[in-house]
């Protein structure tokens, strides 16, 4: 049994169905080596999704919840690396969900070691994903609010990224509790990160957290609206997209209205909308699938702001450029309704 | 010859014979009878020695050849079994025909052993190890032929033959897992991906939908509010038609109140003549009661002349009566 491994950090994998079983009652084991190296190779077999099965339904899962509370660190790290790749199934994320494992993984968020509370963040981030697993990590909102907070400078991007992605997807559920803890300052300050991709992130959470009525009042407030404008004129087209969502929910209300039109967005949104002209001829299809949304949600701002008086004004000027949009050479379908319903709000007389 | 002797093995299976102990058969020379053919008990047997040897009787070595003694002796000695045996003893069965039991002792044949064996000591001692001189090579004298074999490179087994299972084995499971993982991230980005669509269409429509709800909520505002402005208007205008209504009727009724007024007063002698007044209230009171005094002060005395009037007339009456009476007394 004790024969020379070919590889030290891995136990031996046995033959077809008894892989996992195995790999299971070696973990049960005292030893702290022997059980890194149980799951070093659970980690290799997981990727499969025939194992994630037998995983599942074996009722292993139980196990995990004692590996959890291990007193070595890299155990811990080990072990939700292992619960990470299980949440990229559905029948693990659906496991994971139905089990108690939430609570045990919500105290090592806590926890030391932080390449640990890096994965932590991970599962988490992975859950948040599914519509149900956002809902069972709801009452977890604040307790990541809170470590939002403390992680300013000390953490490295990705946990921040991982964070502010996993507050967006249970945002964009329910904003209302996160809107509680005066969110919408805290992702302020995020927003001017050196970053890209911590910046999209908070840019996608400020573009939940002002879906609702309370969250458009308190953008207006704390005015989140000229730094929108500054990421409009970003480099990465994602963190444009975002801004501009973030700028069409908030100038729905008349407040908003009034300082988009105040701070002279539109011709910046109008800008973004023509610019893609030159690139329309570009054949790739990741790019223009990524300024759609900017362009989408561009529109969308503007049919906002079209609704006021200065608005329409300013608009009317430029109707030519966006009834090119709206017409029958664009192919797509949405970007035509939308501009389509963004020249019959400007054109509408009482 | 029973079988239970050709049994090798012990009964309790512990150990086996090779020679497996057998009792002693009866043999004699003669055949005997069948019920003496068996092989007898050593118990039963008259040829073993039972019981104290210290008590038997010895024979001498030189009485052996006293018959009659020997008789008495026998007979002695059957007495003594005979009597042994009514106490059920185990006895030395009596001697076969032929033979006679003999006691005998060994004390005559005993020898001392006196003769010391002269033992001398000596001692030895090696002596201390003596350096052995370093033997010499033996070579032994060369005999037959010499024989050299050497392994050269690729004959033992071809390298590159014998590694390619091996490492297809390795690739390949190295090749499978990392199929694995990269099957899964393309298969996890896409679904991503989905989502992403899935949410920018619905943020779309979310937004869509939140203009038009604040839209309707600002249209229907206005119109409460318009409405609630026209119906103030026209309350407005209906008061002031009434207003404008109960004024010219005001009008009209305050138009001939005055010189109505003024008539009423004047009927109801609110207008007077001061100078009018005065006599009316001052002077002709005072007129009046003057005329009453004098009238009452007129009628009094009237009154009073006419009660003198009446007393007179009274007075003269009784006088005439008086002159009535009288004058017929004092008659002419």
């Amino acid at each position: 049994m004790d024969a020379v491994l070919l590889d030290q950090t891995r136990a031996p994998v046995a033959f077809g169905r008894r892989a996992v079983p195995q790999l299971f009652e070696q973990l049960q084991r005292p030893e702290s080596d022997s059980r890194r190296r149980a799951l070093a190779s659970l980690c290799d077999l997981m990727h499969e999704p025939e194992r994630i099965y037998q995983t599942v339904n074996g009722g292993f899962l139980e196990q995990l919840k004692g590996l959890l509370k291990d007193k070595d660190p890299t155990v811990r790290k080990q072990t939700c690396e292992l619960l990470h790749l299980l949440s990229g199934h559905n029948i693990g994320r659906q496991a994971l969900l139905s089990s108690s494992l939430l609570p045990p993984l919500s105290e090592l968020l806590d926890d030391d070691s932080s390449s640990c509370r890096r994965n932590v963040h991970q599962v988490l981030n992975r859950l948040a994903l599914l519509p149900a697993g956002a809902d069972a990590l709801l009452c977890l909102v604040p307790k990541l609010m809170m470590k939002l907070k403390e992680e300013e400078e000390e953490e490295e991007e990705e946990v921040q990224v991982l964070l502010l992605s996993t507050l967006s997807c249970c945002s964009s559920l329910d904003a209302l509790p996160a809107l509680a803890l005066d969110a919408v300052s805290l992702v302020r300050h995020k927003l001017s990160h050196s970053s890209p991709n911590v910046r999209r992130e908070a840019a996608a959470a400020m573009m939940a957290l002002s879906v609702p009525e309370d969250g458009k009042r308190r953008v207006c407030e704390e005015a989140v609206l000229p730094v929108m404008v500054g990421l409009l004129q970003d480099t990465d087209v994602k963190v444009q997209a975002n801004a501009a969502g973030v700028i069409m929910y908030t100038a729905i209300t008349t407040p908003g209205k009034l300082q988009c039109l105040d701070l002279d967005v539109v011709p910046i949104l109008l800008d973004l909308v023509s610019k893609k002209k030159e690139e329309e001829e570009e054949d790739n299809m990741e790019r223009r699938r990524r300024m759609k949304a900017l362009i989408m949600y561009s529109l969308r701002a503007l049919t906002a702001l079209a609704e006021a008086p200065n608005g329409r004004c300013l608009l009317l000027e430029q109707l030519p450029l966006l009834e090119r949009r709206s017409e029958a050479a664009e192919e797509d379908e949405d970007i035509r309704r939308a501009a389509q319903t963004a020249v019959r709000v400007i054109t509408w007389t009482p | 010859m029973s079988f239970a002797s050709y049994r090798l093995r012990d009964p309790g299976g512990t150990y086996t014979f090779s020679s497996r102990p057998r009792a002693v058969e009866n043999r004699s020379k003669a055949p005997q009878p069948q019920a003496l053919r068996n092989y007898g008990n050593i118990m039963y047997d008259r040829r073993v020695v039972r019981g104290n040897t210290y008590t038997q009787h010895v024979l001498p070595t030189t009485a052996q050849a006293n018959a009659a003694e020997s008789q008495r002796q026998q007979e002695l000695r059957r007495r003594n079994v005979t009597r042994r045996r009514d106490t059920s003893r185990l006895k030395t069965p009596d001697a076969l025909q032929g033979r006679t039991h003999i006691h005998v002792q060994t004390d005559l044949y005993l020898e001392e052993l006196s003769d010391v064996v002269m033992a001398a000591d000596n001692e030895c001692q090696t002596d201390a190890f003596l350096d052995k001189p370093a033997t010499p090579l033996f070579i032994p004298a060369k005999t037959g032929k010499d024989v050299a074999t050497q392994i050269e490179d690729g004959e033992l087994f071809d390298f590159d033959r014998e590694v390619q299972p091996v490492l297809e084995v390795l690739v390949g499971k190295t090749m499978e897992q990392s199929l694995l993982e990269v099957m899964e991230e393309e298969e996890l980005a896409c679904l991503r991906a989905q989502q992403r669509a899935f949410q920018e269409l619905r943020n779309n429509e979310l937004a869509e939908v939140q203009r038009l709800q604040e839209q309707e909520r600002r249209r229907s505002e206005e119109k409460r509010r318009r409405v609630a402005q026209q119906r103030e208007a026209l309350q407005k205008e209906k008061e002031t038609a009434e207003k404008i209504a109960a004024r010219a009727y005001t009008q009209q009724y305050l138009a001939d109140l005055l010189p109505a007024v003024f008539s009423s007063l004047t009927n109801h002698g609110f207008f007077y003549d001061s100078v009018e007044k005065d006599i009316e209230t001052n002077f002709f009171p005072w007129l009046m009661t003057e005329v009453n005094s004098r009238l009452e002060r007129r009628r009094t005395a009237r009154h009073l002349l006419d009660s003198i009037i009446h007393d007179v007339a009274q007075m003269r009456v009784e006088r005439f009566d008086e002159l009535e009476t009288q004058p017929e007394k004092c008659d002419e």
